[in-house]
């Protein structure tokens, strides 16, 4: 019971967390690097929803297409803007994450001063409690969960059945090969950070529905994002979602057991235990 | 003119911290993002020691930062020989570890209602608090003159051999794994010692403040300044801390509206330069610095020479 009561829960709480890792792994894989700016395509994704939901008056499920899109079109700007400039000069692979934190930075604390350090609530969808075979959830939490699902269904077949997947993976292990066959890397690299600027967003905007919409949202789970996705290796989309179900439903699992607190140390260690025995595996 | 002296005090504890980073980073390219985890096991170390056990000040500051320093080297046993970026997320995570626990362990760190107080050394002394900002002072003073030493010496080669090419170093016959380990250990226990340092200087510890933001401060400073310059961490604190949180947050006239606003604007204005840094002077304002040898041929020990 205990099992199954932590999956559900796990299930429930993980399916932002899966769309983030899957994300985050694209840009990993295509890029090389890790992108820590990654959180504010989260945090994004919430403000514009509040920005339709709420300012604008769309029902919630309206709201969710229009401010994805936005979240991507960011990160795509983002990606023209900065990291392509910087990539093209050559910068490491360190001084790539430290420079998206510098980028993390000037776009928190814009949004900070553009609308006030205050936390805000999107408007949700009538809630009604559901149960059924002892386990309960509402009616928006079955909603997030499918519509995640399905989003990283597509995710997941885009990048290994269609050609814009197999362009990246092309990219990604050989760059000049790639080019060299009549791979367009700017085309192929855009169109990545869209989606991956748009799955941010959505975990995002499931994330704000859920709990609040901070600034400091995305910046909250970034460090698990990025452990998840060192841990299922570089670029692996699969082990990102296999490992970003397996830290949600093990969280659900050691919270019920022992205090919330316990469950982010026993996590986090589990991570380094993991990042020490994976071995060359590892990023 | 006390604040002024607390912020004097604090602007020298960062700037050990960058120049311990410089270190790491800049000579031997371990990237720490857990600056503030070892600092603050320092400064909780010292506080829990003081408060709780009744531990003599200096005392505590040792007990807490052998704590600071062992817990670096487990942490190099296990991951330091992974890459560059795995270093990086186990060294954030570390951070995030110490600072939950200090929440949840209430009963000896007070967890979030705080802990206090830890008052400064010397008693009742006139100006005690002066005399402890010449004390980091000394200890700062003395960490950049060592770690230009060590630039300048065989172990500090060794530690820039590793950085641009482990390999090569270790098929040298060097022990790089263990140099790495105890060059980590030694510098994570410094950070503890500036930690414990911290301890009196904020009187009231609070689980606020393990935020990374103070990692990201000092990476910033450092990248800012120079991360390859034995100079590069003091002009870089001077620039973003000295700069913003003395100068302008004590001097500049702002409307007591806009006041709240100003350490978001300060974070801005951090993001905006390290932006700037990394794209058009990726080796920061000074630069890099040379070791201060004379090549020397290579010679012999305890070989006759053949005649």
């Amino acid at each position: 019971m205990l099992l199954l009561d932590s999956i559900f829960i796990g299930l429930l709480e993980a399916s932002p967390l899966i769309l983030a890792a899957m994300g985050f792994t694209l840009i990993f894989y295509l890029n090389g690097f890790m992108n820590i700016a990654y959180a504010e395509s989260i945090t994004f994704g919430a403000y514009f929803a509040i920005l339709f939901n709420v300012v604008l008056g769309a029902h919630f499920y309206l709201a969710i297409v229009p401010s994805m899109l936005l979240s991507g079109a960011l990160s795509v700007a983002v990606y023209l803007g900065i990291f392509r400039p910087a990539l093209n000069r050559g910068v490491g692979p360190t001084e790539m994450i430290i420079l998206s934190v510098g980028v993390s930075f000037l776009l928190r604390y814009g949004l900070i001063l553009a609308v006030g350090p205050v936390n805000m609530f999107l408007n949700e969808p009538n809630i009604t409690y559901l149960q059924f075979l002892g386990m309960g959830a509402t009616n928006l939490q079955l909603v997030a969960l499918v519509l995640v699902l399905i989003a990283a269904g597509t995710l997941y077949w885009m990048i290994y059945n269609t050609g814009l997947g197999e362009q990246m993976r092309g990219l990604a292990n050989n760059h000049d090969l790639a080019m060299a066959s009549g791979i367009n890397p700017h085309r192929t690299s855009v169109a990545i950070w869209f989606i991956a600027g748009c799955a941010g967003g959505l975990s995002g905007i499931f994330s704000g529905v859920f709990a609040q919409v901070t600034p400091y949202m995305g910046w909250n789970v970034i460090l698990i994002t990025m452990l998840v996705t060192i841990v299922a290796g570089v670029g692996s989309v699969r082990g990102a979602v296999v490992a970003a179900v397996a830290a949600g439903i093990l969280t659900a699992f050691i919270t019920l057991v022992t205090k919330p607190l316990y469950a982010e140390v026993i996590l986090l260690t589990m991570f380094i235990a993991v990042l020490t025995f994976r071995g060359a595996r590892t990023a | 003119m006390d604040y002024l002296i607390f912020s004097f005090s604090l602007m020298l504890v960062y700037i050990g911290l960058a120049q311990l980073l410089h270190i790491q980073f800049g000579m031997a390219g371990i990237p720490n993002f857990g600056v503030v985890g070892f600092w603050g096991l320092g400064l909780y170390g010292t506080g829990v020691l003081y408060v709780t056990y009744d531990v003599p000040l200096f005392i505590a500051i040792a007990i807490a930062s052998t704590l600071s320093a062992a817990v670096g080297y487990a942490l190099a046993l296990l991951v330091l020989q992974r890459s560059g970026q795995a270093v990086l997320a186990a060294t954030l995570a570390l951070s995030a570890i110490i600072a939950t626990l200090i929440v949840s362990e209430k009963d000896i760190t007070g967890g979030v209602q705080g802990l206090g107080t830890i008052k400064f050394p010397f008693g009742d002394m006139d100006g005690r608090n002066i005399v402890f900002m010449v004390f980091i002072l000394i200890i700062v003073a003395a960490l950049v003159w060592l770690s230009a030493k060590l630039r300048d010496s065989r172990m500090g080669r060794q530690l820039v051999a590793i950085r641009d090419n482990e390999e090569l170093a270790a098929s040298l016959g060097k022990d790089t794994a263990s140099t790495k380990r105890w060059v980590f250990a030694v510098t994570c226990g410094m950070m503890g010692v500036l930690g414990g340092m911290s301890a009196p200087l904020h009187q009231f510890l609070v689980p606020y403040q393990l935020a990374p933001s103070l990692t990201f401060a000092v990476w910033i400073a450092l990248v800012l300044g120079g991360k390859g310059h034995n100079l590069g961490a003091i002009v870089g604190v001077f620039v973003t801390f000295g700069l913003f949180d003395i100068l302008i947050e004590t001097y500049a006239p702002v409307p007591a509206e806009q006041a709240i606003l100003l350490p978001n604007f300060k974070l801005f204005c951090y993001g905006l330069v390290l932006i700037m840094i990394i794209m058009f002077r990726p080796r920061g304002m000074l630069g890099e610095d040379k070791p201060k040898v004379r090549a020397r041929p290579a010679e012999v020990e305890g070989v006759p020479h053949e005649t």
